[in-house]
Formats: structure tokens, sequence, C-alpha cells
């Protein structure tokens, strides 16, 4: 079985958390304390991180969720369980497609039809889906020192060309702190932090099973600490201005004027926007793709396509960028996701519990 | 493998017999020579049996036939032939390698050697005497991995002379060779070069492994052994570093790579290596390490450059144009107003055409080589850009990305730059910059997927190997790399030099002065 480091792991959660998000200023319904929203939201999801999810890892480290479905809930409900999160994966990665597919067509490719882009980046995923994990998380642990020296590098130009004023945040928790938690639970822990659920499907893969919680932990803060940031950056940059724009982190981008001869980046922002989103589609898809291969016995190459026929159908079933948005706020942030990321695993927890606890019990009276 | 075992053949007693066998094998060729020896006192019937273009004349007169006719004179008793072979072994052959046989199958591997045999009537024993001769090149400049500091010797084409070279460079008794012979009709010799104790055991034995699978009929050049043992069939990357130097191959010995030597070309395999190998050249530890970190830096721009720069030139062009600073922008237009296609048109016939100078380069006689080629290139460039036909930013694109292809020092690693140039263009031309990003993180998938030998390709970028830094980007100087690079390296052996070398300033300044003409007061 392939393995991963650490290393990899930390670079696969970190680039996996950071997706797109810093581009777009999250818990914007709380204006300019949108930053604290995000803190607020970290913390919750570390609860949820460190109470749920890893407690279920623990309990089962060489498992995967889908294994898990069926040990605890038995074979045919187990089963029904891995179709609900092959869905919820696939439907995750649609989601990462098809908001790729419409930054890609606004920022880089205006006349090119949205089904190729979508089609290309599909092609590009299902080849490192197929390549198998190390591949995946070699190319991740590669690609991460650059996105972060990009980002910084970003951050450096924006305070350089004069943008940014702090005191555009202020003043601070204005409409009271109530509004803050508004804003941040349930929309800001389903995306981006309640996503780790994701990694039952991976933590399986990792070598020196010890320092996985460490790990895990550590870039879950690092990644939130981080977003706070962009977040500061963006309502610091652009004020009230920040929650009417379409992708804020590119708005910025296109005002930087640095040493005359630097301006206009869009086109760069948009690498990042490549970068991050792909790696959090294809993690989804990789996601998929092993909960495919529990359901549906076929050869690796036959499933990928397959996973991959299936997802590019879906990412063409919006019938725009808008209807994406809403749909992605209004309902599943709300409804459908907080039942994936929250209520299952906390079901699968207790079963797990109440099981060892029966088998412990079992096992001390003979 | 691949050498055809036939069945036991024994030598007979009786000597024309055997004669007739190995002259009929041999398709009863001029350039055998069979030179018979008889001394009818004492019984003596014998033979050497050679191969005329193989052996090397002055060997067999001088130490051979004249040794055994003097000893025949010297013998005037009758003895038996087996005494006979004793006396000629142990007192006549003057040849350090000797070989008893007992085969007539074996005798004629050993006549295809170039080796002499010597039989005598009555004995079914014979001997072969090694004598194999042939015209060798000198030891040279190398012709494609040249330094400016550093050794300027090249391997050749024959194994010994290279054996002797890598031998003359680590004077170790750990040095572990071994032979095989590879190729049923060329039975090529090969020779697997590694350090016992610092080459991985699990690599050596994979490498013998799958050189012995190898079932062919010739092998005329390492390349071939590379494609039958390399890693990954279908990838533009090399998984096999080769090298025409000796410095180099030592380097690699000692770092814990297995070389494997080919008789019949200069050209040493060195393996496992992963990608970073192929960008650095010896010279970086033969000059400084502030030059060599410098120019090191410049290679990994340039590998990017090669590959990247008219891609990136053609997206900007036709789907970026905001990214460009306006007065640049302005002055490209106006360079593209008169030509009559599209970037990706223009930089095709551009790239295209100068391949084909390039490849018309290498085969070009030596005389009019410079002279065509410059010229020729000049006039192309000019006439195409005052024709309108391509701009004059095109023409610069096209020859800075040839020339950053030359910076790459290993050739294979530069052929794939090459190629890959060519689908990035066209990327680049359909889908922009969107186009390349999405061929870079193919590329990056593929290559993190490559294995050399169980060795990572893209390591120590990932698996993250810090220790392995010292010599990736930047080149520390000597004192400081202790430790020989881990993944490579047997994990039991790694420490390479002692602590502590740093140069310091010596403690006590010496108390001369310098040289004036001034008094002591």
């Amino acid at each position: 079985m392939e393995k991963i480091s650490q290393l990899q792991l930390a670079a696969l959660i970190v680039m996996f958390q950071i997706g797109s998000s810093p581009l777009f200023l999250l818990g914007a319904s709380a204006g300019t304390d949108a930053w604290m929203a995000v803190l607020v939201a970290m913390t919750a999801g570390l609860l949820l991180l460190v109470l749920l999810t890893l407690q279920i890892r623990r309990l089962e480290p060489d498992k995967d969720l889908v294994e898990m479905f069926k040990t605890y809930f038995g074979r045919v409900i187990g089963y029904a369980f891995g179709m609900a999160y092959f869905v919820y994966f696939s439907y995750k990665s649609v989601r990462n497609i098809r908001e790729f597919g419409d930054l890609m067509n606004l920022y880089l490719l205006p006349s090119t039809p949205l089904f190729i882009v979508i089609g290309c980046v599909l092609f590009v995923a299902g080849f490192a889906v197929w390549n198998g994990i190390e591949a995946f998380s070699r190319t991740t642990q590669i690609i991460m020192p650059i996105v972060l020296i990009i980002y910084a590098a970003f951050f450096l130009m924006i305070y350089g060309s004069g943008l940014f004023d702090i005191h555009r945040i202020e003043p601070i928790a204005d409409k009271g702190f109530g509004k803050v938690v508004e804003a941040a639970l349930p929309e800001v822990v389903s995306f981006p932090f309640g996503e780790m659920v994701l990694f039952l499907m991976l933590w399986k893969y990792v070598a020196s099973k010890k320092k996985t919680f460490k790990t895990t932990i550590r870039c879950y803060v690092y990644t939130g600490l981080f977003l706070t940031l962009t977040n500061v950056v963006i309502v610091a940059s652009l004020g009230s201005i920040s929650q009417i724009s379409v992708v804020p982190f590119i708005q910025i981008m296109s005002q930087v004027q640095f040493a005359s001869f630097i301006e206009r980046l869009d086109p760069l922002a948009a690498s990042l926007i490549f970068s991050g989103v792909f790696i959090k589609m294809t993690a989804y898809f990789f996601g998929a793709f092993l909960v495919g291969s529990h359901l549906v016995k076929a050869k690796r190459l036959y499933l990928v396509v397959g996973v991959g026929v299936v997802l590019f159908i879906g990412a063409l079933t919006f019938r725009s960028y808008m209807q994406h948005i809403w749909f992605g706020f209004e309902k599943n942030l709300k409804v459908h996701f907080p039942i994936f990321q929250i209520y299952i695993p906390a079901l699968l927890l207790l079963v797990m519990l109440f099981r060892s606890r029966l088998r412990a019990g079992g096992s001390r009276q003979s | 493998m691949g050498v055809q075992q036939g069945t036991k053949l024994p030598i007979s007693e009786h000597l024309p017999s055997n004669v007739k066998w190995l002259y009929d094998e041999l398709g009863a060729s001029s350039d055998i020579v069979v030179r018979t020896f008889s001394d009818s006192s004492t019984g003596l019937d014998g033979v050497f049996f050679y191969i005329d273009s193989l052996v090397d004349q002055q060997t067999i007169n001088q130490m051979l036939i004249g040794p055994v006719l003097a000893e025949i004179g010297a013998n005037p008793n009758v003895k038996s032939a087996s005494d006979w072979i004793g006396l000629l072994k142990n007192k006549a052959l003057s040849v350090g390698r000797l070989k008893d046989l007992h085969d007539l199958n074996e005798a004629l591997a050993q006549l295809m050697e170039g080796n002499t045999v010597i039989m005598l009537q009555g004995s079914r024993a014979a001997m072969a005497a090694s004598t194999a001769g042939g015209e060798k090149r000198s030891v040279e400049e190398p012709s494609s991995q040249t330094v400016i500091r550093g050794p300027k010797e090249s391997f050749t084409e024959n194994i010994n002379t290279n054996m002797s070279l890598l031998r003359r460079r680590i004077k170790s008794p750990k040095l572990r060779v071994v032979y095989k012979q590879i190729g049923s009709q060329t039975k090529t010799h090969v020779a697997v070069v590694y350090m016992k104790d610092i080459a991985k055991d699990g690599v050596v034995q994979e490498v013998m492994a799958r050189l012995d699978r190898i079932d062919t009929d010739a092998i005329l050049e390492s390349g071939y052994i590379e494609e039958f043992i390399q890693d990954a069939a279908f990838t533009f990357f090399p998984t096999i570093y080769n090298t025409e130097r000796p410095d180099a191959a030592a380097g690699g010995i000692l770092e814990g790579q297995v070389a494997i030597i080919v008789d019949g070309t200069p050209f040493v395999l060195l393996a496992p290596v992963t990608f970073i190998r192929f960008l650095q050249s010896s010279e970086d530890y033969y000059q400084r390490y502030d030059i060599a970190t410098f120019l090191r830096l410049i290679r990994y721009v340039a590998f990017f450059v090669s590959m990247l720069l008219p891609s990136l030139y053609i997206a900007i062009t036709t789907f970026h144009q905001e990214m460009l600073p306006t007065p640049l922008l302005i002055s490209l237009a106006a360079q593209r107003e008169g030509v009559p296609f599209p970037a990706i048109i223009e930089a095709l016939v551009m790239e295209i055409t100068f391949e084909v100078l390039r490849e018309a380069g290498v085969r070009m006689p030596r005389v009019i080589g410079p002279a065509i080629s410059i010229v020729g290139a000049l006039v192309l460039g000019q006439a195409a850009v005052q024709a309108g036909l391509v701009s004059a930013a095109m023409v610069i694109v096209v020859s800075f990305t040839a020339i950053a292809n030359f910076v790459i020092p290993a050739i294979n690693m530069a052929s794939a730059a090459r190629l890959i140039r060519f689908i990035m263009m066209i990327l680049g031309a359909t889908l922009g910059l969107f186009g390349i990003m999405s061929g870079l993180m193919v590329l990056l998938i593929h290559m993190s997927s490559l294995r050399s030998f169980g060795v990572a390709y893209t390591a120590p970028f990932s698996p993250f190997i810090w220790p392995n830094w010292k010599d990736v980007l930047v080149r520390l100087p000597h004192w400081a790399m202790k430790k020989r690079p881990i993944a490579v390296s047997s994990m039991s052996n790694l420490t390479r030099q002692g602590s502590g070398q740093m140069p310091e300033k010596p403690k006590k300044l010496g108390h001369e002065r310098d040289e004036t003409r001034e008094s002591d007061e």
C-alpha cells in the first residue's frame, strides 16, 4: 500500500484547507469583522476536529471511512452510508470544479467554452488520481512552498503599493460580538473548516501514525491563522467593496502597481486559484475515487474515468455561477454539509464508542 | 542469459578432429591461423589456434610461440601429453591470464574474445592464453561534457581502459566490479561497478537482476542497456544518468550510485539518479562554492526558460496582453503589425527551423560547419524579420530558448526540455496561461510518480530530505558536506568526512614584518 510521510500530510492539509479561500472574504455578513468570524469559526472547527474527527481516527487508525461504516454499521447500511459519502465527495468536487471553471472563464479565458476548461482540468485531476496518493501528495509538497511564497510576495506588493490601510477594519465588533458568531456558524465552519472530514479517507495512508494527531492540529491552526490574515488584508485593502466584490483578492491585485512595471497581475493571482482549487478538487476526486473503489470492484483506470465523467456532468448541471454560489450559501452550508461533516461522524463515533465499550465489557466478563 | 549455452562438447584426444571442428564452426574464415608445432622425436604434436584480426600478434610471437619453441628444443625426451601441458604452462607460456579448457564450445568462445587456444595431440585438456589486441583510441578530452577547471580525461571504447581510469581514481579495496556479457551475438562485456558498504544492497541486486533479464541480439551502446533496464518506459525524463567523464562517474560511485560500463562506448551509466542530478555539473565541485551556487541557480532558471519561454510569450501576447507593461505592449504590437501569421505559427516555424539547423550542425563536415551555421542562422533570422515573416521579438525568444537549452549539462535532460517545449507551445496557444499551468501540473504529477531504482525522482524536494539540500540549489563548501546524500547511499554508512574542518584564521599571526625599505626604528 502506498505511504505518505508526515510532511506530505502536512502539505496536503495546508493546501487543502487554504484551497482558494484566501481569495474570498469569508463570513462576509459580518462586514468588517469578517476576520473575527474566521477566528471564531476556526476555534469551533478545532473543537469539531479534536473531539469528533480525530477521535474517530484514534479508535480505528488503519481503516478509512467506508471500511469503518462497513464494520460498525453492518454491510448493508455501511454500503448505503458509503454511497452517501460518495455523493457528498463528488458534490464537493463538483462545486470546486464549477467554481474553478467559472473563475478561469472570468479572468483567464473569457472566450473559451466552459466545458472545455472543465474537461481539461478534470483530465489533469484524473491523471493525478490515477497516479496514486503518493504522486499526488508529492506534487502537493512541491507546490506548497511555491504557493506560500507567491502569497507572501503578493502581501508585500499590496503593502508596498499603499493599498493597505489597517484602519479600515475599525471599528472592531461595532455591531456586537453576536453578529460575528452568527456569521461564523454554521457557514464558515462548514467551509472551509469542517471539510477535514475528507481526511478520514486519507489518514490511513500516513506512515508513522504517532505524529499524525499533532501534525493535523498544527497545520489546521496555521491555516486558520493564515486565512484570518488574508481576511484582514482583504478588508484593510478594499474596505466596504470587499463585501460586494466577486473575488476580492483579484480585485486587489488588479489595483496593485509596483515599481512602475509590475501591474495588473490578475493572471498571476489566477494561478493561485488554479493551484489551490486544483488540489482541493483533486483531493475530493480522490476521496470519491477511494469510496468508489470500496463500493464497486473495477480496474483503476475505469473507476477514475467513471468518477471523472460523473463529475463532468455534475459540474455542467449548474446553470450559472450565480446559481452555484446561491445554492452553496443558502442550501448547502446551512443544511446539507453539517449532516456529512458533523451529524454522521457524530453518529459513527457514538456507535464506535458504544461498540468498543461493549467489546471491552464483554471481554472483561469472559 | 543472452549467451547461448551449448551442450558440453569435450575436447577429444585426436587433435585433427578438434581443429577441424573449430575451423568448421568458424566457417573456414581466412583470418584463422592454425600454427602447428611438432617434434617427432618426443611425440609432441600441438597447435596454436587464433583469429588473426582479434589478437595482438606481438604477444603471440614473443610470449607464446617463442618460449614454447624454445622449451621444445630444451626437452628432447619423450613425455606424455599431460606432462607437456604442465611443462608448457609452468615453464613456457609467458602470459598472465591462462585458462584451462575442457570443452570445445568454451574454446570457441575464447577464440572469439581474441585469445589463443593451445591444443596438444593426446590431451583432453587445452589452454587458452589471453592475447586480445586491436587498435584502441587513446584517452582524450571528452567531447560532450567539458569543463574549464577539472580533469580533461574521458572514457574510451575499451572496457579495460575505462576500468583503469576508474580504479586509478578510487583506490579503495571496497570497489567491487562484476563482469557480465550481454547480447547473444555481440557478447558485449559489461562491468557493474559499485562501492561495497556505500551503495545500497537492494539497488545493486536490482541492477544485476535487470541486466540478467536482458535478452537481445546486440548491445552496441549503453543506450541500448538504458532502454532495457530503466524504470519507466514512457516518459520524457531520463531515469539513468550517463557520463563520459571518469571523475563524474567516480563521484557518483562514491555517493552510492552503481556504474555500468559497456565495452564499445565511452558513455558510462549511473543509477539511481534524481532529477536534480541532471542539472549538476562536475565543475560545480571544482570551482569555488559561491560561483558554483550562482551557476547552479542559473541552470535551474535556464531549464525552465528553455521549456516555457516560447509558450509564455505566445500565451501572454495572445490571451493575456494586460499583463505586459504598457510601453512593452505597444512595442510588441507594433512589431507584430505586418506579420501575417498568428503567434503560434510564427513560433512553430522558427522553432522547427532552429531544430533543423541544430541537427544539420551535428552532421556537417567540420570545415564548413561554423561558417554555414553562424552566417546561415544570422541571415535566416535577419532576413526573415526584414521580410516581415516573423517579428524580431520572436527571433529573440527562439534564440534565447535555444541557448538556454545548451546550459543544461546533461543532454538527455536537455532533450526532454526540448520536446516538452513543443507541447507547452501548443497548450499555450490554445488555452493560454491556463493551458500552460495545466501542462506544468501534469508534468509535475508525472515526475512525482517516477522512481529510479527505488529512489523517488523528485527527492529531495519531496519526500523532503533536509540534509540533502546542501547540494541542490546551492553547493555548500566541501567542509560542510559531511554526510552522503540520504536515499542514494546506504543508510548505515553516511559519514564521509570529519567535522570541524572549516578553514579558520591561524591563531598566531606571524610576527614577520612585511618587507619594506624602512629601517627598524
